[in-house]
């Protein structure tokens, strides 16, 4: 089996995982979501209430939340 | 509750918005002045024959895209960035002082080299390398600027109050690490005054590389300079602005992450569509060209999500000027993320390089996303920062038709240009010779680089108006008060 | 999975930098070694073509004009043999440029003279009607930079290994050795004499009195990078 052979195959099965990876992700993403695991939507308000004096989505410490 | 500061602190990127609005008029004019060069070469004289070593079409080319992309563009991110930055992480610069140190120190010395960017390359001084001539002392310079944004990026985001990174975060992160990684690669090069001991111009430096590895290395900078000051860093924008000022938030986070990685991954590969059938090795061509058709999937990603995140807004659109921009720049964005792919499959590329159709493309991607998303990221920020409303509503709707109506007469007549002049370069008779001289070639574009100069022309004026808006804007338009301030930005008449 | 990530800059820096530098790996590094090998017949540039070769950059000629020929025939039937790896193998920087306002100027040296050279430059239009190059004017005022040009030369031999003072294999089996002076003053003199060897072929009496004077004006050195190009 010479190099471009061998890169043939490799290039081949790269691919076949990075579609299998980025299926699986998707996949991920979304179960979670639907599952309730994980709510991942809520951080698309990090912009919109961003000012100084709202309360962040998630502190940054936990400290810090029960501190108040 | 602890003590937190009353109000987030936009020093620098006041300091930065000044600059992209001046820099702005300023490249655009030099553009301008290229576009009438092209369509009547008397251009190339207008400050007199004696002049026309600084003002002929190679001196100024340089300027124009250098100040438009690192100028106009770059500055207008970085405001953006001292803006948004501090607001979805929770935190004001006026907590570090080391922080808004290092902010001051990032505008005035990218100030400083930006001066004397501009002087040498009226000078000549080039190191020849598109989007990269500056020589190395400049580069040096850029290197330590650039290090300046890294801290203020990573500075802001150790003291932040919100734990998880906003979306807009991780594309300004890619920003940085990107170019970074691109201008060293593209860049090395042996400053020849030090080599040779102390022979000839001090500012002179010979690339590491040699014909068709420069290429390489340049294209794979070129593209990604594209990818990365041109792109992620306005999808950072746009995906602030657009859910802020129509108070929608993003239609999909999952569907960002997605495509924020797809990109990151793709983009990259896709610097060989400006190399095809040159002398690179095929398969490099080949993967170029590959990937940049799977561009198209990432680069919808995000444009899909911006436009959905509009659902059941749309009224928005008819009523806010703003709104329109961003719409606009989101279109935009669709149309020359297609229009690139189709231009880097191979058969087409052969007609369509190295003619008018690329800067076609360049600038729809240009003035049409980048453009108009900066105008209105600088529309929403400016009420905020000085508190005062946005002076004219009606000049901003008139400034957007007739930018609208610059890029159409722009891409529109490069389309035809370009289009024709690859017909007519590989047009052959009957006995197989060539059938145009090239002079025939150049000719026949003449109504085409008017149009575009007109086109060119049209979204200047708009510029204009756009600078005097906002010189009202920030001296004399009314005063608001913080309530006013949650979405639609306030605008008078 | 990525949940995490959003949330830890560092790893979410980290993990950016893998995927985006991952193409450049893959893409770039392999082929380094094998594109920068010589063509046979490629030789590395005298001291006045290097100087013209720096007018070229100075003066954004690659903004307009291509140094690239693709393999189709409209193009090897309007400028010759289309471009080879190894021909570009002394080029620091490449000029392929990336537009063709004016045509392709890689094999300009076989179909064009000093003396249309020298007419066109002054007055584009005039030579090709309807030209829209502007008049480079200054080029037959303006002295050329000899010494920075020599400078380059030392720098790519030293690190580079340009075969300067070697004898080099030409495609007809003759051998060619393209000189570096030992010394600046003998840099300058060599180029003085390529420029001696344009300059009688120019009509511009300002330029033939500069180069008698010793002196290389900008257009000369120019001429002379342009007529090498084949």
């Amino acid at each position: 089996m010479d190099i471009a052979t061998f890169q043939a195959y490799g290039f081949f099965f790269f691919t076949a995982f990075m579609v299998v990876v980025l299926y699986s992700y998707i996949y991920h993403l979304y179960s979670s979501q639907k599952k309730g695991t994980r709510d991942y939507e809520k951080y698309g308000n990090i912009a919109l209430n961003d000012d100084i004096t709202d309360q962040p989505i998630e502190m940054v410490s936990k400290d810090d939340e029960t501190k108040k | 509750m602890e003590n937190r500061p009353l109000e987030y602190d936009y020093t620098v990127a006041k300091l930065f918005m000044y600059n992209a609005i001046f820099v702005g008029v300023a490249g655009m004019l030099a553009g301008v002045i290229l576009a009438w060069q092209m369509a009547f070469p008397q251009f190339n004289y207008i400050l007199g024959v004696n002049f026309a070593e600084y003002t002929n079409f190679g001196r100024l080319r340089a300027i124009h895209t250098d100040s438009v992309i690192y100028g106009f563009v770059l500055s207008a991110v970085w405001s953006s960035w001292y803006y948004i930055g501090q607001r979805v992480l929770k935190v004001s610069m006026a907590e570090s002082k080391l922080l808004m140190f290092v902010g001051k120190a990032h505008f005035w010395i990218y100030m400083a080299a930006s001066v004397i960017i501009v002087i040498g390359l009226q000078l000549g001084i080039t190191s020849s390398k598109e989007y990269s001539e500056f020589e190395w002392p400049i580069d040096a310079g850029i290197v330590i600027v650039w290090v300046l944004w890294g801290i203020s990026i990573f500075g802001l985001i150790g003291i932040r109050r919100e734990k998880s990174l906003y979306i807009s975060i991780w594309y300004f992160i890619a920003t940085f690490l990107a170019v970074a990684m691109l201008h060293i690669f593209n860049n090395a090069e042996i400053p020849t005054y030090f080599a040779s001991g102390g022979i000839g111009a001090w500012y002179h430096s010979v690339s590491m590389y040699a014909g068709t590895n420069d290429a390489l290395v340049q294209w794979w900078f070129g593209h990604n300079a594209v990818a990365f000051v041109l792109t992620t860093p306005i999808i950072a924008m746009i995906y602030y602005f657009l859910p802020k000022e129509s108070g929608q938030a993003v239609y999909s986070y999952k569907l960002s992450l997605l495509a924020f990685w797809g990109l990151m991954f793709v983009y990259l590969w896709a610097g060989g569509h400006h190399l095809l059938f040159s002398t690179v090795p095929d398969w490099m061509q080949t993967m170029g060209s590959v990937f940049s058709v799977v561009l198209i999937l990432p680069s919808w990603g995000s444009a899909v999500n911006m436009l959905l995140t509009m659902r059941g807004e749309w009224q928005q659109v008819a009523t806010s000027p703003l709104i329109k921009f961003m719409v606009m720049a989101s279109t935009f964005y669709m149309f020359s993320t297609l229009e690139g792919p189709i231009q880097a499959i191979k058969s087409v590329n052969a007609l369509a390089h190295f003619t008018d159709w690329i800067i076609g493309h360049v600038h729809d991607g240009a003035l049409g996303w980048v453009g108009f998303m900066v105008i209105a990221a600088i529309f929403h920020m400016a009420p905020r920062i000085f508190k005062r409303e946005i002076y004219s509503r009606s000049l901003m709707s008139t400034q957007f038709w007739i930018q609208t109506l610059g890029v159409i007469l722009y891409f529109t007549s490069m389309w035809i240009a370009g289009i024709t002049q690859g017909m007519m370069w590989r047009a052959h008779d009957e006995y197989g010779n060539l059938a145009y001289s090239f002079i025939d070639t150049v000719v026949v574009l003449h109504p085409y680089f008017t149009i575009r100069a007109v086109g060119g022309t049209l979204y200047l004026v708009g510029m204009f108006m756009f600078a005097y808006n906002m010189y009202k804007t920030m001296t004399s338009s009314r005063v608001i008060e913080e309530s006013e301030l949650q979405n639609a930005t306030p605008m008078g008449a | 999975m990525f949940h995490w990530l959003e949330k830890n800059p560092f790893f979410f820096a980290v993990a950016v930098f893998v995927v985006i530098a991952f193409a450049g790996l893959v893409e770039i590094l392999p082929n380094f070694a094998q594109a920068s090998r010589p063509v046979v017949g490629a030789k590395p540039y005298s001291t006045l073509e290097l100087t013209g070769r720096l007018v070229y950059i100075k003066n954004n000629c690659n903004g307009c004009h291509s140094q690239l020929i693709r393999p189709f025939k409209s193009e090897t039937d309007r400028y010759g043999h289309y471009s080879l790896s190894g021909e570009y193998a002394y080029d620091r920087p490449f000029l392929w440029g990336s537009k063709r306002t004016g045509p392709d100027l890689m094999r300009v040296g076989n179909y064009r003279t000093t003396d249309w050279h020298e007419n066109h430059m002054k007055d584009p239009a005039a030579v090709v009607p309807g030209s829209i190059m502007p008049a480079y004017t200054w080029l037959y005022k303006n002295i050329a930079d000899v010494d920075t040009a020599y400078a380059e030369q030392l720098t790519v031999q030293k690190f580079f290994a340009v075969p300067y003072n070697k004898e080099l294999p030409m495609a007809d089996g003759s051998k060619v050795t393209v000189a570096l002076a030992d010394t600046l003053e003998g840099a300058r003199a060599s180029a003085l004499e390529e420029a001696k060897v344009v300059a009688a072929d120019m009509k511009d009496q300002s330029v033939k009195d500069a180069v008698a004077a010793g002196n290389v004006p900008e257009i000369v050195a120019l001429i002379a990078y342009l007529n090498r190009l084949k």
